[in-house]
């Protein structure tokens, strides 16, 4: 069998991790190859190394049986390489005829020859059996034939090669069904197909063989006939290596944070959240375990009021907070780390000191009559810089300039230095090296001792299960099941993060 | 610390530079009409700078750029673009002065002030509209204050020339028609010029040269700002909103209270644009009262980078251009639209090199910290 793509030995380090450690794997030609994976696996990495937008550190690639260099991402088309993007990059107002011949257009002299394009894509869409009106107006089309349009696009180009990127993850249950036709049809005539995903389900279903990557590294590659969906789970997972914390034993208070059947819908009217009920006591750390995209973030967001309940309720220290702003909810006590610090737990162009104060630049201890103590913001941050050991040139540097590390200390010392109630933090080690992340967790569990009600979201299910003194697991933005961290295997886990029915797992 | 100076040091000469570079473009264009690209400039410097008055005129021309830059400064520091300066200043200064010919018989201690109230009154109703209309319905505020604008032209030609013109006019011998303007101002509501008050250092201003109180009042209202961004709540509010809405909001800061008390801001300043005009020069408002110091003041704010004593000298340097302009146009008969292309020069290369100094800037700070961290 003809190996479409081998690779050997790939590398790539970021600052601080190593997104693909030594990754070996063969695709044989026209096979459909799934990668599966927990987030943070390696798996993006991997494929933005295969479609030229990353460079491996290490290693070697073969394409075909022949070495190569993928560059850049023109480099990846002229090797027949195609990429198909979770997000699609369509131009809305352009037909579908339009966008699958945007920037590879067949012309007559300098005019576009329309009619030679629209034979063409015609004769892609008979041989695969394809479904598209091409004079339709990409805004006008569905989710799924959007994906179709993205697919073509590939194939247009002369694609051998699809890579698929989580392509069933924006998609309804009977497109998934469509999107596997097409896929088998590829398939059928010749394609190779990368596809990249965390259901496994559709792993099981779509894929002749399944390579499982964790932590960077390839964990096995199986073939779907000969495993289970549970044996996938456990390699995906592995065994939780439980990092030692120096845990005060458990001694919690009063019910702070309470949550009540909370449904949260996106604009559309989808649940995201889909009628949550927790209660969280004073010193006690409460994990939420999952894959990304389950409704954690949603979650986290409508604690903090930046997103309303459609449905349910939310106490903060007794007191509904329905009716309140973000600024009266946080007065409250709730302090804040969020998941996507850039976006919204700093502003970067700000200096060190003024991202300090934000959020808290009306206390009083900050101000001075009504205008700013800048003195007493001043010295407050170098006492955090110093606390933390937050590395910076100076406290006037724009904090864009420091490490996602340090940035991540200052968020800590802004939120968990005015005695929060309740803390909500959302991914708060995602791309922190291991120290910054083991400095994370420790003025968690610091606060912890001191009696604050932890709300602790994670997609590291080691991570979650070492600091929590309960967990949850979401899925599909209800929590599917709820234990002490010392009464579960990893399995259970495994199982209850993909979609699991309770019992599958025999949770105690 | 030696790395900060030099950072800041960078940061001044960027617009030292896209002006030497927007010069020696435009020596170009002048070579093209053939003329001496040295002599423009020599007679542009010699003719604004050789003579007291002159200079006075350079900060006469200045002061209303003052005020527009500090007000398109506020709506940039938020994020918004405030292209309605021009509409707001030209309903500022009706309202101005309807209060100035209107009310009679205040001693100026009060009218004065009330007139200026009420300019900057006008200015804020214009600019509620546009803010309004964003924070309860998303109107894009580009696309309303560049509607208010022909809106306002419109309306002011409609009030002077109609409903509030000054029908007491006597004409030269019951001939021709009374000019489309409104009645004069009481003397009570003019501001008094800076010639008394210099005169006590021994500088004697001659009577055609208008520069008055609005200077020193441009002045301090720069300082004033700068102290409202940069030393209180709401400045840094404004800031926060305007680097990164999203943080903002998350912070418990509402970015559309921001929006709508930081544009009510931004139209009060540009409500005094027109002031320094109408109440020292003119007396009275006509169809020839001055436009277009709305659009000049985005110039000013982009080149003075939003910073309100930055813009202090940035309309001092267009004061400085548009006498320099009359200048080479009197002398070398070179025409004046020679300066305005220095000045759209002068704008690109301000964006192109504020750009650069800036990516620059950055990689260096970044560079400092790996150097830390190692």
């Amino acid at each position: 069998m003809e190996k479409a793509v081998v690779l050997k030995g790939i590398t790539k380090r970021f600052p601080g991790i190593v997104a693909n450690d030594r990754i070996d794997l063969e695709v044989e030609k026209g096979e459909i190859h799934a990668i599966v994976g927990e987030n943070g696996a390696g798996k993006s990495t991997l494929m933005k190394i295969l479609a030229g937008i990353y460079q491996p550190d290490e290693g070697e690639i073969y394409i075909f049986g022949k070495r190569e260099k993928i560059n850049s991402p023109g480099r990846a088309i002229e090797l027949k390489i195609g990429m198909v993007h979770q997000h699609f990059m369509l131009v809305d107002r352009f037909t579908v005829l339009e966008n699958i011949i945007l920037g590879a257009e067949k012309s007559s002299g300098i005019a576009l020859d329309e009619k030679r394009c629209r034979k063409a894509v015609e004769e892609l869409l008979a041989l695969y059996n394809f479904s598209l009106n091409l004079d339709a107006r990409v805004e006008e089309i569905s989710v799924g034939q959007a994906q179709r349009v993205e697919i073509l696009k590939v194939l247009y180009r002369g694609a051998d090669i699809l890579v698929l990127d989580e392509p069933t993850a924006v998609l309804a249950p009977q497109e998934v069904r469509e999107l596997f036709n097409n896929l088998r049809r590829l398939k059928s005539e010749g394609k190779t197909i990368i596809f990249i995903s965390h259901k496994l389900e559709e792993v099981l279903e779509i894929a002749d063989r399944i390579t499982v990557l964790r932590r960077g590294k390839v964990e096995g590659t199986a073939i779907p006939s000969q495993v289970t969906k549970e044996d996938l789970a456990r390699m995906m997972v592995g065994k939780p290596v439980m990092m030692r914390f120096d845990k005060e034993p458990l001694d919690v208070g009063e019910v702070l944070l309470s949550i009540e059947d909370l449904v949260v819908k996106e604009s559309s009217g989808r649940p995201l959240v889909n009628g949550v009920s927790l209660k969280i006591r004073g010193g006690e750390i409460y994990g939420i375990a999952g894959i990304e995209g389950n409704g954690q973030k949603e979650l986290a967001e409508a604690i903090i009021g930046l997103r309303t309940a459609s449905a349910g309720r939310i106490r903060i220290c007794g007191r509904d907070i329905a009716d309140l702003s973000i600024k009266e909810i946080r007065d409250l006590g709730v302090a804040f780390i969020p998941e996507d610090r850039h976006r919204q737990g700093l502003v970067l162009p700000m200096k060190v000191w003024e991202n300090m104060m934000l959020g808290y630049h009306t206390k009083k201890d900050f101000l001075k009559g009504r205008s700013l103590n800048l003195k007493a913001i001043r010295g407050f941050t170098k006492n955090k810089v110093e606390e933390y050991g937050v590395r910076l040139s100076s406290i006037e540097q724009p904090i864009e300039g420091l490490s996602g590390g340090n940035q991540q200390k200052v968020i800590l010392g802004r939120e968990l230095s005015r005695g929060p109630k309740v803390i909500v933090a959302s991914q708060p080690t995602r791309g922190l090296d291991v120290g910054a992340a083991e400095f994370v967790h420790k003025e968690l569990l610091k606060m912890r001792k001191k009696g604050s009600a932890i709300l602790f979201i994670s997609a590291d299910l080691e991570e979650v299960l070492s600091i929590s003194d309960r967990v949850g697991v979401i899925y599909n933005g209800k929590i599917t099941a709820e234990f002490r961290p010392e009464e579960v295997t990893p399995e259970d886990i495994g199982v209850y993060m993909l979609g699991g029915e309770k019992g599958a797992g025999e949770a105690k | 610390m030696k790395k900060g100076f030099y950072i800041a040091l960078l940061r001044i000469l960027a617009p030292v530079l896209a002006i030497v570079l927007s010069a020696l473009i435009s020596s170009i264009v002048i070579l093209s009409i053939g003329k001496s690209p040295l002599q423009v400039f020599y007679t542009m410097f010699k003719f604004s700078l050789s003579r007291m008055d002159s200079v006075a005129i350079i900060l006469y021309n200045a002061t209303p750029l003052i005020f527009s830059g500090l007000a398109v400064s506020v709506g940039f520091r938020m994020g918004l673009f405030n292209i309605g300066v021009e509409g707001q200043y030209l309903i500022g200064a009706f309202f101005a002065a309807l209060a100035g010919f209107s009310i009679k018989g205040l001693p100026a201690a009060i009218h004065l002030p009330l007139v200026i109230l009420c300019g900057a009154v006008g200015g804020m109703l214009w600019a509620f509209i546009p803010i309004f209309l964003k924070v309860k319905r998303g109107v894009h505020e580009v696309i309303s204050t560049i509607m208010l604008n022909y809106i306002s032209y419109s309306l002011i030609h409609y009030l002077i020339a109609d409903l509030f013109i000054d029908r007491s006019q006597k004409l030269i011998q019951g001939l021709g028609s009374i000019l489309a303007r409104t009645p004069k101002l009481s003397p009570s509501a003019m501001m008094p010029k800076l010639h008394g008050f210099l005169g006590l250092f021994g500088l004697q201003l001659p009577r055609h040269v208008y520069l008055n109180w609005f200077f020193p009042l441009g002045i301090l209202t720069a300082a004033l700002i700068y102290y409202l961004l940069m030393y209180t709540p709401f400045g840094f509010e404004l800031r926060a909103v305007g680097q990164n809405r999203e943080a903002a909001r998350t912070a418990g800061i509402s970015p559309e209270r921001v929006y709508i008390i930081g544009f009510l801001l931004s139209g009060a300043l540009a409500g005094l644009v027109g002031l320094s005009d109408l109440l020292s020069y003119f007396g009275y408002m006509d169809m020839d009262f001055p436009r277009n110091y709305g659009f000049d003041g985005i110039a000013v704010a982009l080149i003075a980078q939003n910073n309100p004593f930055g813009i202090i000298f940035s309309a001092i340097l267009f004061g400085f251009l548009k006498r320099g302009a009359e200048g080479i146009q009197t002398l070398l008969g070179v025409p004046r639209e020679t300066i305005s292309i220095l000045q759209a020069l002068m704008i690109m290369s301000i964006v192109v090199i504020t750009k650069i100094m800036n990516d620059y800037i950055k990689r260096l700070e970044k560079k400092e910290e790996v150097r830390l961290c190692s």
